[in-house]
């Protein structure tokens, strides 16, 4: 068995805590928990016959004033970036963010998760915005915490490459 | 560490922990409990406990004697408080037994993490989650599962600057910085399930009284809560059992702990202010503030 540590990083309520409780308990809440500091979660996949143990690190959300507190990355085997596609400022601190995670670990296998995809309608992100992702060498996924949509995709994409030892 | 006892039910434990590895700053540390007004016997425990490594240098041929210097001061802080429930003999023997099994569990297998470490820190994690299942058993051991005394538990390990929570049940942890305090534990009541689930309203629940009745608890079923905090000096950390938060505010307890200069007499001004405002349960504390080198 292998274990990669993975952490949740994004604005506060876009979803990551939803996200890990859909993955690990399948299980949704209306209630909004805020994190303070970092909730640890665990989940066993298999990936091409081998266990992987996946260490999930929950990050509190950034409120725009605050900084991501770096020390939480240490460790990291990949990263889950998770945006709110009704807020579009999630979108626009998407690419803050993920300098501050690279000058903190460097590059490592992430993810995009443009999460609330069960409220498409709403969306303030344009296919053309998530398009222009592409160029950024991020694997991006329509996620929805609430209805399971793209939740286990992006763990289980994340997790093979991480375990197969692909460069991001 | 000194342990008192004196009037009113209270007992309280304290003592001055300088700490090199906190670069100069230490930590401040109180708890206290009371049994209240109108409960004959107190359920509640707490434990505030220093981890350290023995080794202490008497001779030696070295000139470099720094890093075995260190093994003598590095030490990691245990902080917990339970809130026993299932009758006033029974709540109390749940509590008591579930942190003396935790105190002597870690005593003997968290030896070797006393500074902070991030390619070791899950093994920790783990050797903590293995002391909580061990006090659970200790509790289920007094009677047969689900028919007996069950407690929670609030713990924080801090092995400066991280401090690692593992939480069961009601009682809660807070963190104050820059004045503004954060409950960083999730109740886990019946109640706050039903809301989950989208089977009841919080109203609904408060009207049902089942804000109160745990679905999670050491000696019955449980599902621990782990998380994570990093410190930085002049925070505080605050664990207590519901016997403060029935009765005091977030807002009050935020404006004593900013106010009040000393663990100890943070922990009396909030026992104090859960007293007065009725005393219905026992009360527990634990203030912890973090204090910075130039104080």
């Amino acid at each position: 068995m292998i274990q990669k540590k993975i952490c949740m990083v994004g604005v506060f309520g876009t979803g990551k805590t939803s996200m890990v409780r859909q993955f690990v308990f399948s299980k949704f809440s209306e209630k909004y928990h805020s994190t303070v500091g970092v909730k640890v979660d665990r989940k066993e996949v298999d990936v091409d016959g081998t266990t992987v143990k996946l260490l999930l690190w929950d990050l509190e959300g950034r409120d725009g004033h605050q900084d991501i507190q770096t020390s939480y990355l240490r460790g990291s085997a990949g990263i889950i970036f998770v945006v709110d596609g009704t807020r579009r400022e999630t979108f626009e601190q998407l690419f803050e963010l993920r300098l501050v995670v690279t000058r903190a670990i460097g590059e490592v296998p992430a993810v995009v998760a443009v999460n609330k995809a069960d409220l498409v309608n709403e969306w303030q992100i344009t296919d053309e915005q998530l398009n222009a992702l592409d160029d950024s060498k991020w694997h991006k996924l329509k996620t929805s915490a609430k209805t399971g949509e793209g939740v286990e995709e992006a763990f289980l994409w994340l997790a093979t490459t991480m375990a197969k030892g692909r460069q991001p | 560490m000194a342990r008192h006892h004196h009037g009113e039910g209270q007992t309280t434990v304290s003592g001055p922990a300088p700490s090199p590895e906190m670069g100069g700053g230490h930590l401040d540390v109180f708890g206290l409990t009371d049994v209240g007004k109108k409960r004959t016997a107190n359920e509640d425990q707490f434990v505030i406990a220093r981890m350290r490594k023995s080794l202490e240098l008497e001779y030696t041929s070295l000139e470099n004697t720094e890093a075995l210097d260190q093994l003598g001061h590095s030490a990691a802080r245990l902080l917990m408080v339970a809130d026993g429930v299932g009758g006033s003999f029974a709540g109390g023997l749940a509590s008591s037994s579930a942190v003396e099994a935790l105190t002597e569990y870690l005593g003997q297998t968290a030896g070797c993490y006393y500074k902070f470490d991030v390619d070791t820190e899950h093994e920790f994690l783990d050797q903590l989650e293995g002391a909580v299942q061990k006090a659970h058993e200790r509790v289920q051991s007094h009677t047969p599962k689900g028919r007996g005394p069950a407690t929670t538990l609030t713990m924080v390990t801090l092995v400066w600057p991280r401090g690692y929570v593992i939480h069961v049940g009601d009682s809660r942890g807070y963190h104050l910085r820059g004045g503004r305090l954060r409950q960083f534990t999730q109740d886990q009541t019946m109640g706050e399930l039903l809301i989950e689930e989208g089977v009841m309203t919080e109203e609904q629940v408060r009207e049902s009284g089942m804000h109160n009745v745990l679905s999670s608890a050491l000696g019955a079923d449980y599902i621990p809560s782990i998380g994570l905090l990093d410190f930085r000096f002049n925070d505080v950390l605050l664990l207590c059992t519901d016997g403060l938060t029935k009765h005091v505010s977030d807002d009050e307890m935020a404006a004593i702990l900013e106010r009040e200069e000393t663990a100890e007499s943070a922990c009396r001004t909030l026992v104090d202010a859960a007293l007065d405002a009725g005393g219905t349960d026992n009360v527990t504390v634990v203030v912890c503030r973090m204090v910075a080198p130039d104080e």
